[in-house]
């Protein structure tokens, strides 16, 4: 398995959930995780996701999760992401947890229609207890490909010879910082994710430089 | 097994986008028209040490009209209808100030390197250089027509060299002062959470992101994130079915964010002298700009000693310019008149 997931790593497809949070304290006699959330993640965004357990001597997660940004349009941006989340440091109270996503993301305004596949890569670390946990976290989002699509206002009222297509190389990548916590009750985990966001020069920030999370997570057998 | 088949369905993709013929996203004309340095092809002049995307139309020896557009950073074709004004018998002045449109582009450190005397060595010194560019006899008069940023930058330089500008005609500026600029600038920007134009402009920077002098990036981000703004009424590149063709337009990110941290840093007041200007100035305003209601324009007009106020209805922050209706019908007579009175 080891090497499977250094050759998702190489291939770059695969990055970072903001979005699934799980109390590892709590998780021992379920497989299945359904999670919902609303966040700033970029924008103003809805999540839903789920998640699946593996029996392995590490706890791993596998997980789905699709984000949607706020607005009139239905699904013209939007976010998916699939990977998973391992337990590499498995202490009864303190835990470290990588996560690795590869995303798919799609923006459309007026003028041009992106779509781009990327990955994620966070590692977690914390302090895990049955009713609570509080973690710290960073992160790094990479647009490694992106196809650009312009509309027909953009070439005729702005720049004719604009190049539509893939580009490359990697067209952004962010990072991100911050901590993580949550409360647990029966099978339930509400937790709360913030922190900040600065772009990969370290220089410049996003428009919104901060992220803000919110998961309802529900697990079963 | 599962992680069997993530591999297999990354490596399908990754197989499936290698076969394409890939785009580079540092192409100085990929995403954006090349600059003035990057294309000698196009009109330029030297001004201030920079090659200035510029160009002049009507008799030469006749009255300047000097055009300044918005931004910082923006351009100067949303202002070309008022090439018209040619016909009438004016100098018509066009140029984009140095970062923006398609003028040459400088690194932020050179900009941010003057300090507190940023917008004076930057924007004023630049005016001036453009004016002695086509100036043809020392007699010959020079109006500033100006939207927005020009306009504040138009009311500073008058109010620096009074004597040498013989009229002004001013659109939508923010503000003189510094806090009034920011005021303004917050109530044009407040978007609904929940909207889509609010995510139009945020959900993309995990998309794109361009480091501090990638100015081909940076400019694509700004112009997609200036594409559209209900709030103050225009519309952007969608201008309508009345606007002329401009085909290659291209905002200046670096010159808009360097401009803005000077002028945050040291708090300019560009109504400074405006006193001393004492001929007549024309003052524009629109209806459908929401954050320039009736009382923002008058106290904002209210530091401009000799001044006639329009507000101009039916179009938004820069529609009196570039909607070709208004400019037909209402602000090409209205200006003529203006122009006249001067004589």
């Amino acid at each position: 398995m080891k090497p499977l997931i250094i050759t998702i790593i190489a291939l770059g497809l695969f990055q970072t959930v903001k979005g699934q949070t799980i109390n590892w304290k709590t998780i021992d006699s379920s497989k299945h995780i359904v999670t919902a959330g609303f966040a700033w993640d970029y924008s103003l965004s809805y999540s839903a996701g789920y998640g699946y357990k593996l029996n392995t001597k590490l706890p791993i997660v596998l997980s789905l999760n699709f984000t949607k940004a706020s607005g009139e349009n239905l699904l013209d941006d939007f976010k998916t992401k699939i990977g998973g989340q391992i337990v590499l440091l498995n202490q009864p109270t303190f835990k470290g947890i990588i996560t690795l996503n590869g995303i798919y993301r799609r923006f459309e305004n007026d003028l041009v229609r992106l779509q781009n596949i990327g990955s994620e890569v966070k590692g977690t670390f914390g302090y895990y207890k049955p009713k609570w946990l509080v973690a710290c976290e960073v992160g790094f989002d990479k647009a490694i490909l992106t196809h650009f699509k312009h509309s027909d206002t953009y070439k005729k009222d702005i720049y004719q010879n604009v190049k539509d297509g893939w580009y490359e190389p990697a067209t952004g990548g962010n990072f991100s910082y911050g901590l993580q916590t949550g409360y647990s009750f029966k099978k339930s985990d509400i937790t709360l994710n913030f922190g900040k966001v600065i772009t990969q020069d370290f220089k410049t920030t996003p428009l919104i430089p901060f992220y803000l999370r919110l998961g309802y997570n529900n697990k079963f057998r | 097994m599962a992680l069997k088949s993530f591999t297999a369905l990354g490596l399908i993709l990754t197989l499936l986008v290698s076969c394409e013929k890939k785009n580079e996203i540092n192409d100085p004309d990929s995403l954006v028209p090349k600059t003035v340095v990057e294309d000698p092809g196009l009109p330029s002049i030297e001004a201030n040490g920079a090659k200035l995307h510029a160009q002049a139309f009507g008799p030469q020896d006749s009255t300047l009209v000097i055009c300044i557009h918005g931004g910082p950073g923006d351009n100067y074709q949303y202002l070309l209808n008022t090439i018209s004004l040619a016909n009438e018998g004016y100098r018509m002045v066009y140029y984009d100030q140095v970062g923006a449109g398609l003028s040459e582009r400088k690194p932020k450190s050179y900009y941010t390197s003057f300090g507190a005397n940023g917008i004076n060595n930057i924007f004023y010194d630049e005016l001036k250089a453009v004016i002695a560019h086509y100036k043809t006899h020392p007699d010959q008069k020079v109006i500033l027509l100006t939207q927005s940023w020009g306009s504040i930058l138009a009311t500073g330089y008058a109010g620096k060299y009074p004597a040498e500008i013989d009229g002004l005609i001013l659109a939508e500026p923010g503000g003189f002062k510094w806090d009034d600029v920011i005021t303004y600038v917050k109530a044009s920007r407040s978007f609904n959470l929940w909207s889509e134009l609010l995510n139009d402009a945020t959900f993309f920077d995990q998309f794109i992101t361009g480091k501090e002098n990638e100015h081909a990036i940076l400019d694509y981000k700004a112009l997609l994130l200036s594409s559209r703004n209900d709030i103050v009424g225009d519309f952007g590149s969608i201008l309508g079915t009345n606007k002329q063709h401009y085909p290659n337009v291209r905002d200046g990110a670096v010159i808009s964010a360097a401009a803005y941290e000077i002028a945050d840093k040291y708090k300019p007041d560009f109504s400074e002298g405006i006193e001393k200007f004492k001929k007549k100035i024309l003052f524009l305003y629109s209806e459908n700009n929401k954050a320039y209601p009736d009382s923002w324009a008058q106290k904002i007009a209210s530091t401009l000693p000799n001044k006639q106020i329009v507000k101009i209805n039916g179009v938004g922050h820069s529609g009196m310019f570039d909607q070709l209706n208004t400019w037909n019908n209402i602000t090409q007579p209205l200006l003529i008149n203006y122009l006249n009175s001067l004589r």
